[in-house]
């Protein structure tokens, strides 16, 4: 039971905002964890802070027996670190194929795994990023980051905005990864049925911190832990952007 | 008719070499470099000083000018330059500016104010006739000159790894460090080659506009006016907004002297009106 990633008190946020705030959290070789949390949280934060797009304030980062808290985002990508950002962010100048060959390293993934894997992206190799729908930027994201041989993959969700056909066609290759190619991921998902089905651990944060951590299975079962910590449970999710107010936001005015 | 605009395409070759590499830093960097005009006016210094000083011929003395331009250009990136990148655009402008006034004041200090002397090698010299028209020689090789450099920019930036790099970083810096890009030296390559082509431009120059010390300030408006209307972060947007205002520029001196001056900046306010963001903006803006 080896560690491969560790946060250990980590704030970090953007300019004087801290967003992430004091967060431990840690992740074990070969399995995959899930994110959950409601809008705003932090989820997207904590994935930049990986990537070393943040300021970190305090605390570290370890990633496979290294500290890589002050390392340049592009070394932290070339140390195993598979980033597919939540907008998907496929370079819109570049064709699909470039899109993959211009982060390519040497390892088992490459063009023509990638391609085997999404076959639709071969259809539309020399499509350029921005004709693509959103199914195929997001199989573009995912096919880019495997073209980096990761050794861990970093998904900010990978369902938003997608038809359910290709939602389970995604679930599915995510797990396929894991199980036939050892390759875990971190998957952050608002929708936590689907998320923790996919997954061997679930943290769910709140403002910034780690409000519970279990195995996602327990956590799929508990009903009414899930609603608790996610305000979702038995009934099904609206599709509509949760009217809660954000987080550290108060309705008594300052001083009441 | 013919001639003005034969004419008109050279000066925009020239505007089109030495603003390239302005287009290409600030579409990457967004970096204000107001100190663009200064390489090639380094490039122009290096050049002269190969031919008078050393005795080395014209197309030696323009290898010359590019590496000169370059090296000077990645040791300022180096020490300067990259510390502002995520500064606001006026410490840029201030940094830059800057540069160009200390740039005037060593070449008066080392070269004097005066106009640098320049005779072309004899094969460039006087005027051929090309269907029908009778054209001067160096400006049928400015034109030549950038057709060819055009035709490998192009090639570079859309065949290659590192052009597909470089057009990755211009779309997305963030997405680009994070997917293993090493931004940081693309941005010094990249520069130190936008300064080198500045400087080969500034070289060329020297049959036509004439060195001397304030040429960084004299054309920097020029330069300027050529990346903002044909859109910064790409090759061909520079091209065609350069052949344009060399060929309004000209045509506006010949034919009204008395306005000729103003009309680029007419032309210029026209274009942005229509195209805000260049003449051809880059995909996906
Ligand atoms: N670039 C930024 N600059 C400043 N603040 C930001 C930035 N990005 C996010 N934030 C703030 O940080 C907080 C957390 O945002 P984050 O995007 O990490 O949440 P999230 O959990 O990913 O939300 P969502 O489910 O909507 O994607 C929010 O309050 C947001 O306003
Ligand atoms: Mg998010």
């Amino acid at each position: 039971m080896s560690e491969l990633l560790a946060f250990d008190q980590v704030t970090a946020g953007y300019g004087d905002a801290v967003v992430l705030d004091r967060m431990s959290f840690s992740l074990e070789a070969g399995k995959s964890l899930a994110i959950l949390g409601r809008n705003g949280v932090g989820k997207t934060t904590l994935l930049e802070t990986l990537m070393g797009h943040t300021r970190v304030m305090s605390g570290s980062i370890r990633w496979n027996g290294q500290d890589i808290t002050r390392m340049p985002s592009h070394r932290r990508a070339r140390s195993g670190l598979g980033w597919v950002p939540q907008e998907r962010e496929v370079f819109p100048s570049l064709t699909v194929e470039e899109n993959l060959t211009v982060v390519a390293t040497p390892g088992p993934w490459n063009l023509k795994r990638v391609y085997e894997l999404f076959p639709r992206l071969q259809e539309r190799r020399s499509n350029y990023g921005n004709q693509l729908s959103g199914g195929e930027q997001q199989m573009l994201a995912i096919g880019r980051a495997l073209m980096t041989n990761p050794k861990l993959l970093l998904l900010d969700e990978p369902m938003e905005g997608l038809a359910p056909i290709i939602v389970e066609e995604l679930a599915l290759v995510v797990k396929l990864l894991c199980e036939s190619e050892g390759l875990a991921s971190v998957v952050v998902e608002q929708h936590p049925v689907l998320t923790l089905s996919m997954t061997h651990h679930a943290i769910v944060l709140e403002r910034g911190q780690v409000v519970h951590a279990g195995h996602s299975q327990a956590l799929a079962e508990d009903t009414h832990l899930l609603h608790g910590l996610l305000g979702v449970g038995q009934r099904p999710q609206p599709s509509r952007p949760s009217m809660d107010a954000p987080a550290g936001y108060t309705l008594l005015p300052q001083g009441a | 008719m013919g001639i003005v605009i034969f004419d008109g395409i050279a000066y925009g070759m020239l505007l089109f070499l030495i603003a390239v590499g302005l287009s290409v830093t600030m579409g990457l960097m967004s970096f204000v470099n107001l100190a663009h005009g200064a390489f090639a006016m380094i490039g122009g210094y290096a050049a002269v000083t190969a031919m008078n000083q050393f005795g080395l011929g014209f197309f030696p003395a323009l290898v010359a000018s590019f590496v000169a331009a370059a090296l000077v250009g990645g040791v300022l990136e180096f020490t300067l330059y990259r510390r502002l990148y995520r500064a606001h655009p006026l410490d840029q402008v201030l940094l830059s500016i800057g540069l160009v006034f200390v740039s005037v004041a060593v070449f008066t200090y080392f070269f004097g104010p005066t106009i640098q002397a320049f005779s072309p090698p004899e094969s460039l010299t006087g005027s051929m006739s090309l269907m029908g028209l009778e054209v001067g020689r160096y400006r049928l090789f400015l034109i030549v000159c950038g057709f060819a450099i055009l035709a490998g920019l192009l090639l570079v930036l859309n065949r290659t790894r590192y052009g597909a790099m470089v057009r990755a970083a211009v779309d997305n810096q963030r997405v680009a460090r994070g997917t293993g890009i090493h931004v940081q030296r693309l941005f010094f390559l990249t520069f130190a080659f936008g300064c080198g082509l500045a400087g080969l431009g500034g070289a060329l120059s020297l049959g036509i506009l004439g060195l001397e010390p304030s040429f960084a300030l004299k054309y920097l408006i020029f330069f300027l006016i050529v990346v903002c209307v044909g859109g910064a972060g790409t090759i061909i947007g520079p091209f065609v907004a350069a052949l344009l205002v060399g060929i309004v520029d000209v045509a506006g001196k010949y034919y009204l002297p008395e306005l000729g001056a103003f009309l680029i900046y007419v032309f210029m306010v026209i274009t942005l009106l229509v195209r805000p963001n260049g003449l051809i903006p880059r995909k996906g803006l």
